[in-house]
C-alpha cells in the first residue's frame, strides 16, 4: 500500500534560519531518505516551492480564475511531501514520525485510492 | 520548471455515497482525467499523479518532546481537502494553469500550483 506523507510547517519559521542550519536540516532529509531507500519504502518525494510563489486556479462556469497565492492562508503550510510503500499505516506512521518537521510541524499520512473491487481501475 | 497541482475538493458529501454512486459518477468523470493526464504526459513523458483516499483515512502525527502523538482526520479542517496531486515538468506558469483549468475538480474545488525544489 503507499501512503503520501504530506509536511506540513511554519514557512517563516524555515524562513529565519541561517544558511547553515538550513544545510543540517536537508542533511537530516536526505539521511532519512537514504534510509527510506535501503528499507525499500521509498517510492518519491518533492519539496515544493513557499506559498509566495503559489498560483491558485477554480474554474466557475466558463470563467477561470486566478488568484496569486495558496489555496488557504493557513501558519503550517504543506511544504513537501514523501510517497511512501508501506505493509501497514503503523509502519508509514513509524517512518513518518521521523520526519523532521514531524518535530515542529506535523505530518498528514493519506492512502493512496485503491479502487473496490470490481471497480474500473 | 516542475509544477505541483494539489487538488482541494470537498469530499464531504462523495464520502457517504454509496460504492455504486460512486463508480457510476467516477465512470461519467474518467474520460475527461484520461484525456487531462493525456496531454499532460505530452508535456512530460514522466508526468505522475496520485489520487488520495478520503479526509477519513487521513491520520496526522506529531513528535513534541521525543513523544510521538497521532490523531485521526486531515491535518486542516478546511472545508476543501487535498484529494490529489498531479506533478509535471511544463514550459511555464501559463501552461500550468492552463492544465490546471481543465483539472475536473477546478470546477467546484481549486487548484493550488506550487513550483518543486530541485
Amino acid at each position: 500500500m503507499q501512503y503520501l506523507a504530506l509536511i506540513y510547517a511554519d514557512e517563516t519559521a524555515w524562513d529565519s534560519l541561517t544558511e547553515k542550519e538550513r544545510r543540517d536540516v536537508y542533511a537530516r532529509y536526505t539521511a532519512l531518505a537514504d534510509e527510506m531507500r535501503t528499507a525499500g519504502v521509498m517510492a518519491g518525494g518533492n519539496e515544493l516551492g513557499p506559498t509566495r510563489d503559489a498560483t491558485t486556479v477554480r474554474v466557475r462556469g466558463d470563467e477561470t480564475l486566478v488568484t496569486d497565492g495558496p489555496y488557504a492562508e493557513v501558519k503550517e503550510a504543506l511544504g513537501g511531501y514523501f510517497l511512501l510503500e508501506c505493509a501497514s499505516i503503523d509502519e508509514a506512521l513509524d517512518w513518518a514520525a521521523r520526519i523532521p518537521a514531524a518535530e515542529h510541524g506535523a505530518i498528514e499520512l493519506r492512502p493512496l485510492h485503491v479502487e473496490p473491487e470490481g471497480g474500473a481501475s | 520548471m516542475k509544477y505541483a497541482m494539489l487538488i482541494y475538493g470537498d469530499d464531504s458529501q462523495w464520502v457517504d455515497l454509496p460504492d455504486e454512486e460512486k463508480a457510476k459518477l467516477r465512470a461519467e468523470e474518467m474520460p475527461r482525467w484520461v484525456a487531462l493526464f493525456e496531454e499532460l504526459q505530452k508535456a512530460d513523458p514522466v508526468v505522475s499523479g496520485h489520487e488520495l483516499a478520503g479526509r477519513t483515512t487521513a491520520k496526522v502525527v506529531r513528535v513534541r518532546d521525543g513523544e510521538r502523538i497521532v490523531t485521526d482526520g486531515p491535518f486542516a479542517e478546511t472545508k476543501e481537502v487535498v484529494g490529489g496531486v498531479f506533478l509535471a515538468d511544463l514550459p511555464d506558469l501559463d501552461e500550468a494553469i492552463r492544465l490546471a483549468a481543465q483539472i475536473p475538480v477546478a470546477e467546484m474545488g481549486s487548484i493550488e500550483i506550487r513550483p518543486v525544489v530541485q
